[in-house]
């Protein structure tokens, strides 16, 4: 499903969280809103479930006006910044959720529920843990819970707030790549909001960079190093350098965190490596080694 | 004479959570943190001596003197129709006042802690008023809005309704006493669990009713019970606004705390001491209750 948000403004207050913001997700698309906090992304995402009404401006979801539906019945699916795991309830449970709570007569049967429950607690592959409660799930359990169960009401489309934002970097990147290993699966069109710019660039297809509210930049992540529309962009993404020359390997130490590079005799950290002909590479801020 | 029940019901919730043992954590602490070891015995000593003096004492004594002439007049007192009738009308003013506070209390506990609308400090300030407010004045107040020259009096006699020197009288002074209980025991609770559980129940397609019966309820559920449970402690316990109100008419309005009383001021210890038995037991089962649920509350 496609989405387009229309000059959406929003403020609480005297805070103005959103100007004028608008953009288009394409059916199938996997786009991050990426800002430093206080930047209005989170924000827009909740307009975009429904959880915030805006002050002016509109959603709409393939075309039709959902601005002023419940966010219940806009068929999405929602991922928490702490993951708002209903904690009373067992893992089975909370990815059952959104199926029992359905209207009778289009609610699946018990066993129907056990089915697509464990379908898809194998997909995060915590099938295993159906009967734990959130308290006794690491971080990254509980945000592949909140995953699954976002996607047990079958949503159109899938918001993730800071998905990775509370977890260790070893556990993140992991995440990371299963997301986009999902999102290649299923094709489900994705928003996510990140202030991580590795997150950002390696994730998405496209790339909305966001400051005070406003949209800097909407663009796909190579384009948005190369070519930054703003010096707000250029500074948040940092000293990006380009390099040209196809680079094979990519190096990572035991724990799965990139190790520094040399490049050009300067020590540094290899960002991302495309396949192809690219790098982008950012120098640590060690200037004297 | 009831003071049992009573104290129960004034403890500040919060104060009575348990710390894990002071006593066996200085143990493990290195010496030079601790006091000297006289001190700490004169400490200790002093606050089982308090302790016995002001509550065991007290307590003993209720059982010692019901029990004086022995279990045959302790059962008569207790059966005597007015006791009766007054352990009757005490468990029922606390039927009363408890759902209605439990209902009103979550409710309120709910709008305070979830949502943010003018007037709100308000209403969490008013919440407390029973507490501020000596029950006597809390008794009187009913006493002149519904007494025969009060502003609600006039409309209740064109409609022969009897409030005040009435059941409802007790009924209402009760529930107005007891009021604070639930609100205050559910709103930190609810406070502290947030909305984003109730935010992932509405995306995932949860309406309101279903969203408070599986998500919110199931999160505050030992608070509302632990609150429900201080807010019958005090209910039964309740003298000064409920003896305002009552009238004390022997076999119809008389409560246990104020049946006692009449009792005492009679001369009959044994008896009173008897029925104010009767309340200190009520006050241990609700301790009791009270305990197991907050090893569960904290749990």
């Amino acid at each position: 499903m496609g989405i387009e948000v229309r000059n959406l403004t929003k403020s609480f207050g005297s805070f103005i969280a959103l100007r004028d913001v608008s953009f288009t997700v394409h059916s199938g698309e996997l786009v991050a809103l990426l800002g430093p906090s206080g930047s209005g992304k989170t924000t827009l995402l909740r307009v975009i479930a429904g959880l915030e009404r805006p002050d002016v401006g509109s959603v709409l979801f393939d075309g039709d006006d959902a601005t002023r539906q419940d966010p219940r019945h806009r068929g999405v699916g929602f991922v928490f910044q702490h993951y708002a795991l209903f904690r009373h309830m067992s893992v089975f449970e909370n990815v059952a959720f959104g199926l029992r709570v359905r209207p009778r007569e289009q609610r699946p049967t018990e066993d129907e529920i056990k089915r697509r429950v464990h379908e898809l607690l194998s997909l995060v592959q915590l099938d295993y843990l159906g009967d734990r409660y959130p308290s006794q799930l690491s971080g990254g359990q509980r945000q592949r819970v909140a995953l699954a169960r976002a996607l047990a009401v079958e949503p159109k489309v899938l918001l993730l707030d800071e998905p990775f934002g509370a977890l260790d970097a070893k556990v993140r990147q992991e995440l990371r790549r299963w997301l986009r290993r999902l999102h290649q699966e299923i094709h489900l069109t994705s928003v996510f909001v990140t202030h991580d710019q590795e997150e950002a660039l390696e994730l998405a297809n496209r790339v909305v960079v966001m400051n005070e509210g406003k949209i800097e930049q909407d663009a796909p992540p190579g384009e948005v190093i190369e070519k930054p529309a703003t010096p707000f962009v250029s500074n948040f993404l940092g000293n990006v350098n380009l390099f040209h020359g196809r680079v094979q390997v990519e190096v990572h130490d035991e724990e799965g965190r990139p190790m520094p590079m040399e490049l050009d005799g300067e020590r540094s950290e290899a960002v991302r490596v495309i396949v192809g002909d690219r790098v982008y590479v950012r120098p640590r801020g060690n200037a004297d080694r | 004479m009831g003071a049992g029940v009573a104290a129960v019901g004034r403890v500040p919730p919060k104060s009575t959570s348990v710390e894990g043992g002071p006593a066996g954590r200085v143990a493990s602490r290195p010496r030079k943190l601790t006091e000297p070891r006289l001190v700490r015995w004169l400490l200790t000593g002093l606050a089982l001596g308090f302790l016995g003096l002001f509550l065991l004492l007290p307590l003993t004594a209720v059982f010692v003197e019901a029990l004086r002439n022995g279990f045959g007049p302790y059962l008569d007192s207790v059966r005597e129709p007015d006791a009766v009738a007054a352990l009757k009308l005490t468990l029922l003013a606390a039927a009363f006042a408890v759902p209605a506070n439990l209902i009103f209390g979550v409710a309120a506990g709910w709008a305070i802690a979830k949502f943010r609308f003018p007037g709100r400090t308000l209403l969490t300030t008013l919440i407390d008023l029973p507490f501020a407010v000596s029950p006597v004045i809390s008794g009187m107040v009913f006493v002149l809005l519904f007494g025969r020259q009060g502003l609600l009096g006039s409309w209740a006699a064109d409609h022969d309704l009897r409030i005040v020197f009435a059941v409802p009288g007790i009924v209402l002074a009760t529930i107005f006493v007891s009021f604070p209980f639930v609100a205050r025991e559910v709103i930190p609770v609810m406070e502290a669990a947030g909305t984003q559980e109730e935010e992932a129940a509405r995306v995932l397609g949860a309406g309101g009713f279903q969203t408070f019966f599986r998500v919110t309820l199931p999160n505050i559920k030992w608070g509302v019970l632990y609150g429900a449970i201080l807010c019958n402690a005090r209910a039964m316990g309740e003298f000064g606004a409920v003896s305002v109100v009552s009238g004390k008419i022997r076999g119809e309005t008389n409560t246990l705390p104020l049946h006692v009383e009449i009792l005492y001021n009679e001369y009959m210890f044994q008896a009173a001491f008897a029925v104010a038995s009767l309340l200190t037991l009520l006050a241990v089962v609700t301790l009791i209750v009270k305990t197991i649920l907050e090893r569960k509350l904290h749990s």
